[in-house]
């Protein structure tokens, strides 16, 4: 057998901003490098590392941690399940690694020790490829001037013969231009690692290294930027603030309550910001339920400067709010909510200012009111840019946002980021590299988030419903007929009855067919929310929800994907959802994620092996097998398994759930066939002014598979959730029905 | 291990089959009638040697007296035993009573093997000639080596680095009932050879050796000849050297070919030549089911259908290869996933889901040896699901009956078809049935009354 991987070799040579095929595709052709060499005493080596840049971890071995540690840094994890991780090396996630101080060096000598073999040639080279420009130069905001910092002075001269570069260069003396820069000495990386570098690179890295600089027009800055990138000179910039230097910017007196207690990850992902005493620009990736505002809030209170913090919508406006309050002592009246129906100001001279995306980068006319508070946003320099969700914002958005607001450090949070498509390469420059991603499986083992038991349950078509799926004309019912197949309809009605009854749990049903939803909610008796549901009931009934003995299932439509935050629930069933969206299974996941109960009893070995439980309901032979197996790969990926259930309800249960006699499954597949093609569609949300509106134009036009996520390889938010509200945020006095708020502002602003 | 169809219990099940005259002839080797005695029921063992030294016929009633009514069906056995492999002679008397005699070469032989004390087959040749002789484990390696080098190339000759001596007609005899080879296609492991690939080597061997005993006469050797070197190369002691120059022609030929099985290593001196029997070459008269010495398991499956597995061999990712798609090959690790596409293609060569996942638990790495189940749950039970998934359409030969003359007469038949069980479909509108295929006889008495 020949093997052919040749051309992907060649590729990753070439290192930079090379586009990957996608990881399917280059799992197709099997790989031999069963050439390398083995060393002696490799058992007691915990990785594997092949030329293509894929990194097998044995999860059992006792350097474990520490290899974890470093891999983590300097390469994405593909799966993590119990026994074996896989990471694959890629140009972003060594740009990712330089960025937070490991030397090109460095990681060959780590990784070449941690490995059972010998270090392929072809990786060396690429590792020298990928790292030999990335992390050479940073942008450092210091007293309120930009310079341009690197270690190695030809590398500054090779940006200085490009015009743009030169031309924004502020020499003191103009007649010395070109050949001098400033020295400085700056403290070396703490870091980490240094369990597995021997003495001398441990010297090396605490030493304190020389750097050269020189100073640019921060008018400039933008331009600079650009002819860094990848796709011009490619050097990319760091981007760091010195910000116990900085005293031109006032400081914003907060910090962390004593009972904000950071979590080992959480200190873990603060310290890869904040390594070398400066604050680092970057992404940290989070698991939803596991703390990410209190990373936020953290960072803030670290920094100590004015801080921009961005969300989606307006109720993770108010929660950013409630977070910032219930972690830190700042003062009321020093932090301040910017949204379409909440236009505050913080007193004194600095604060934080808590939005969402649109309210900046709305292009229309603004209110008078707004017209202001956004004229003072764009003239503040702030400290911290605090930007949440950033999966779900696209990059031209980002732009956008960034151009107005001037910061000198930008941290993204995300529960969900998906690699390897073009989005995630604009967040790498746009915002900064990955700086740590936390693994699920040890964070449920560390008992922090919930041991979820995630279940397909497969739900046979009857053979009326499946007689009708087949037929042409129903082409636009197909959701709605697999949906509301009646044998789906017993089982969730069998779940609902034993997590109630048996467990004495708290449950939401999902479903993104509005009909459906409708149908089920009706006929079960149970409360729902939707898009067009008022504030005032969506507050009852999670008020309801929260508190009521009786009120213990709501039906959600896919407003309540997103943050939405209901910690009482700990059992989801999902009836349809929205064809082969991973991103969605996982968010969805994370409403119940929170971890509840006590700390030992969730711990490995605890009392509760599993106390969340995720069902997602499936009618088989039908589309939805295809889409849930793709949805479920991201969670699979983490390490979650899917159990199948066939055999729900259980054969011997009869009339007691609805749908048992014939004639009512007719009435009802009749009901179905009679509904208009809209009604049994998906719901269309209109667009809130808060929520994203940029994504609309995009709606029409994403690909099929784009859209279902069914090519694995790009996400797009389909639909983003406006005006949602939990009871947690509801320090608003007063809410206006967003309905009635979406009219005001088209007339106002169409 | 899962229950294999395909290969005789034991080396004497196949001796019990030979006709009465080669069984004959095999007695007079003392070393046969010694593997005989050694491998008999412990009931039979002792009647054996209570009849040695009776020369007169015993009633089968006398037997019977011996022993208490419930070891009846044990005595019941070790009686049929000794018939078959024709130690006791069966004589009926005039009045139909039945008597055993004891086989006087058998007798004969093991007296004197009792009186003189045995002998080897042959001596081993000193040191002197043999300047250096291979460990005990590097004996071991190579019968393994060998053994998988064998397989390898029984299974995929394409992947075999190195090829062993037999001719392609001998391997093609080896793979008969394990591979299936349709028209123009490469051959397909068969659900046998599947079972085959997942028996311990003892198991293998045997039904290598079987094959290569039983297709003897084609190459125009006597099987009794191969029967009686093989018991007898099981009582040589295990990693001495023994002169080539001892072996009949027959037999050096044999040699040659069990060398290439890994049972003898062949080592050419300044002058002389000689064998030296591996483990395989002791194992060979000890039955099957003493055989436990099973290798240390190796894989390791994860809930993301992620297989990997801790292995040098070719051959495991040949095995691995039969369900599951490889994706990387490390030097001593094998990745690969187990997918749907990868289990269709096992599943339409026969290979059941119990198979595999009997393997995969089997084989579990011993680091997840503890872990329950050592095979993730979701990966067994999806691997069932995939499997009941396929069988969800049934085959059932049947008629259509249609083109009726009148309502009345197709409504008699479906009424007779559905009385006699056999209805499977009817369309009133049209007057089409389908009935099964074993009722159209009874369909076409009944359809000709009705005219």
């Amino acid at each position: 057998m020949t093997l052919n991987w040749t051309p992907q070799q060649t590729s990753m040579r070439t290192a930079a901003n090379v586009s990957f095929l996608p990881t399917r595709e280059r799992e197709a052709n099997k790989r031999d490098f069963t050439k390398l060499e083995l060393k002696v005493d490799h058992s007691n080596r915990p990785l594997w590392a092949c030329a293509d840049g894929r990194i097998f971890l044995e999860t059992f071995s006792p350097l474990y941690k520490q290899a974890y540690d470093f891999l983590i840094a300097i390469a994405e994890p593909v799966c993590r399940p119990e026994s074996m991780h896989e990471y694959n090396l890629t140009p972003h996630s060594l740009y990712a690694a330089v960025s937070v101080g490991l030397e090109t060096e460095t990681i060959i000598n780590v990784l070449n020790k941690l490995s059972k073999t010998k270090l392929p040639k072809e990786m060396i080279d690429f590792i020298h490829g990928s790292t030999a420009n990335y992390g050479k130069v940073k942008l450092v905001l210091k007293k309120n001037r930009y310079f341009i910092e690197s270690p190695f002075p030809e590398v500054l001269k090779t940006l200085l013969k490009d015009d743009v570069i030169s031309k924004a260069r502020i020499s003191l003396e103009e007649y010395q231009a070109g050949e001098t820069f400033s020295v400085s000495k700056t403290p070396g990386e703490m870091d980490t690692h240094s369990g597995l570098l021997d003495g001398a690179d441990l010297a090396a890295a605490a030493e304190e290294k020389e750097t050269h600089s020189f100073e640019i027009d921060p008018a400039q800055v933008e331009n600079v930027k650009q002819r860094c990138l990848p796709n011009a000179l490619n050097y990319p910039m760091l981007e760091e603030y010195d910000f116990r230097n900085d005293t031109v910017n006032p400081d914003l007196n907060m910090e962390l309550k004593p009972q904000a207690q950071p979590r080992p990850y959480q200190e873990k992902s603060l310290s890869k910001m904040f390594g070398n005493g400066r604050a680092r620009s970057g992404i940290i990736v989070l698991p939803c339920g596991a703390g990410k505002s209190l990373v936020g809030v953290s960072a803030a209170c670290r920094i100590k400067k004015s801080c921009l913090c961005l969300a989606t919508n307006a109720v993770s406006v108010d929660q950013w709010a409630f977070q910032f309050k219930l972690w830190s002592t700042i003062r009321d009246d020093q932090i301040c909510r910017f949204t379409s129906d909440n236009k505050e100001k913080f007193r004194g001279n600095a604060g934080v200012v808590v939005t969402t995306y649109n309210m900046v980068a709305f292009g229309g006319k603004r209110s008078e009111d707004s017209e202001k508070i956004i004229e003072e946003i764009r003239n503040r320099e702030w400290g911290l840019l605090l930007m949440d969700e950033v999966h779900v914002v696209p990059a031209h958005m980002f732009r956008k946002v960034i151009s107005i607001t001037k910061s000198h450090c930008k941290l993204g949070l995300t529960a969900t980021l998906v690699r390897e498509d073009e989005r995630i390469t604009d967040l790498n420059f746009l915002i900064g590299p990955k700086l740590y991603e936390a693994n699920w499986l040890d964070l449920v083992k560390g008992g922090f988030i919930a041991n979820v038991q995630c279940a397909e349950v497969w739900c046979p078509m009857t053979k009326e419903f499946f007689a009708e799926y087949l037929k042409k004309e129903n082409s636009k019912k197909k959701q709605a007929l697999y949906v509301m197949n009646p044998n789906k309809f017993r089982a969730c009605e069998f779940l609902i009855r034993f997590h109630e009854q048996q467990r004495g749990d708290k449950i939401i049903v999902f479903a993104d067919n509005l009909f459906a939803l409708t149908a089920y909610a009706m006929k079960l008796r149970k409360p729902m929310i939707y898009g067009a549901t008022s504030h005032q009931e969506r507050t009852r009934i999670l008020q309801a929800f929260k508190h009521s003995p009786d009120v213990n299932t709501i039906f959600l439509s896919k407003v309540g994907d997103n943050s939405i935050d209901i910690p009482e629930a700990n059992v989801i069933i999902q009836i349809s959802s929205h064809a082969g969206s991973r991103r969605q299974e996982a968010q969805r996941l994370g409403r119940i994620l929170r971890a509840k109960g006590r700390l030992q009893d969730r711990m490995a070995g605890g009392k509760e092996e599993y106390n969340a439980f995720f069902y997602s309901l499936v009618s088989t032979d039908t589309q939805e097998m295809y889409y849930s197996t793709k949805r479920q790969q991201f969670l699979i990926d983490q390490g979650y398994s899917f159990k199948v259930i066939t055999s729900l309800p259980p054969p011997d249960t009869g009339p007691e759930l609805s749908y048992y006699h014939l004639n009512e499954q007719l009435d009802l597949l009749n009901k179905v066939l009679n509904a208009g093609d809209d009604a049994v569609g998906l719901e269309q949300l209109d667009e809130d002014a808060d929520d994203i509106a940029l994504l609309k134009a995009r709606r029409s036009v994403g690909s099929m598979s784009a859209l279902s996520g069914a090519s694995g390889m790009v996400y797009m938010e389909y639909n983003t959730v406006h005006g949602k509200k939990t009871a947690q945020g509801h320090t608003k006095t007063k809410q206006k029905d967003p309905s009635k708020r979406h009219a005001l502002f088209k007339k106002r602003f169409g | 291990m899962p229950q294999v169809r395909i290969v005789a219990k034991n080396f004497m099940d196949m001796v019990a089959v030979l006709p009465a005259m080669k069984l004959d002839k095999l007695y007079e080797s003392t070393f046969i009638c010694e593997a005989v005695l050694r491998s008999l029921p412990p009931l039979a063992k002792k009647y054996a040697l209570q009849m040695l030294f009776i020369e007169s016929p015993v009633t089968a009633k006398l037997f019977e007296e011996w022993v208490l009514p419930d070891g009846f069906s044990k005595h019941r056995v070790a009686i049929e035993r000794l018939l078959q492999l024709r130690v006791f002679l069966e004589t009926n008397d005039r009045k139909k009573e039945t008597s055993y005699t004891m086989n006087p070469k058998f007798q004969s032989n093991m007296r004197k093997y009792l009186v003189q004390g045995g002998t080897l087959p042959r001596e081993p040749m000193s040191l002197g000639v043999t300047v250096r002789l291979p460990t005990l484990e590097d004996l071991e390696a190579y019968a393994h080596k060998q053994w998988e080098c064998f397989l390898l190339q029984l299974i995929n000759s394409a992947q075999a680095q190195r090829l062993t001596n037999f001719s392609s007609s001998m391997i093609r005899v080896f793979q008969r009932g394990l591979l299936s080879s349709r028209e123009n296609e490469a051959p397909r492991l068969t659900e046998n050879g599947f079972q085959f690939l997942l028996m311990d080597t003892n198991a293998q061997l045997w039904y290598i050796i079987r094959e290569y005993i039983t297709t003897s006469e084609d190459r125009g050797i006597d099987p009794t000849d191969l029967i009686s070197f093989l018991l007898e190369l099981s009582f040589h002691s295990l990693g001495e050297a023994y002169n080539m120059n001892s072996l009949t022609e027959v037999q050096c030929k044999a040699i040659k070919d069990l060398a290439d099985l890994g049972v003898v290593k062949l080592q050419q001196g300044r002058k002389e030549s000689w064998f030296i029997p591996t483990k395989l070459a002791s194992n060979l008269s000890i039955s099957l089911s003493d055989s436990s010495s099973r290798r240390q398991g190796f894989v390791v499956v994860e809930t993301n259908f992620r297989m990997y597995a801790y292995s040098t061999s070719k051959l495991h990712s040949e095995i691995l290869r039969l369900f599951s798609r490889i994706e990387y090959q490390l030097p001593n690790l094998i990745v690969g996933s187990i997918t749907k596409e990868s289990l269709y293609t096992a599943f339409e060569n026969g290979i059941t889901a119990d198979q595999i996942i009997s393997f995969l638990q089997q084989n579990a790495h011993p680091r997840i040896a503890e872990r329950v189940p050592t095979v993730p749950e979701n990966v067994t039970d999806q691997i069932r699901l995939w499997e009941t998934d396929r069988n969800r359409v049934e085959m059932i030969p049947s008629h259509l009956y249609e083109d009726f003359p009148s309502k009345e007469v197709f409504e008699g038949a479906a009424d007779f078809a559905r009385e006699v069980g056999g209805l499977l479909w009817e369309d009133s509108n049209k007057m089409r049935l389908i009935v099964r295929g074993e009722l159209h006889q009874q369909m076409r008495d009944f359809l000709r009354r009705s005219k």
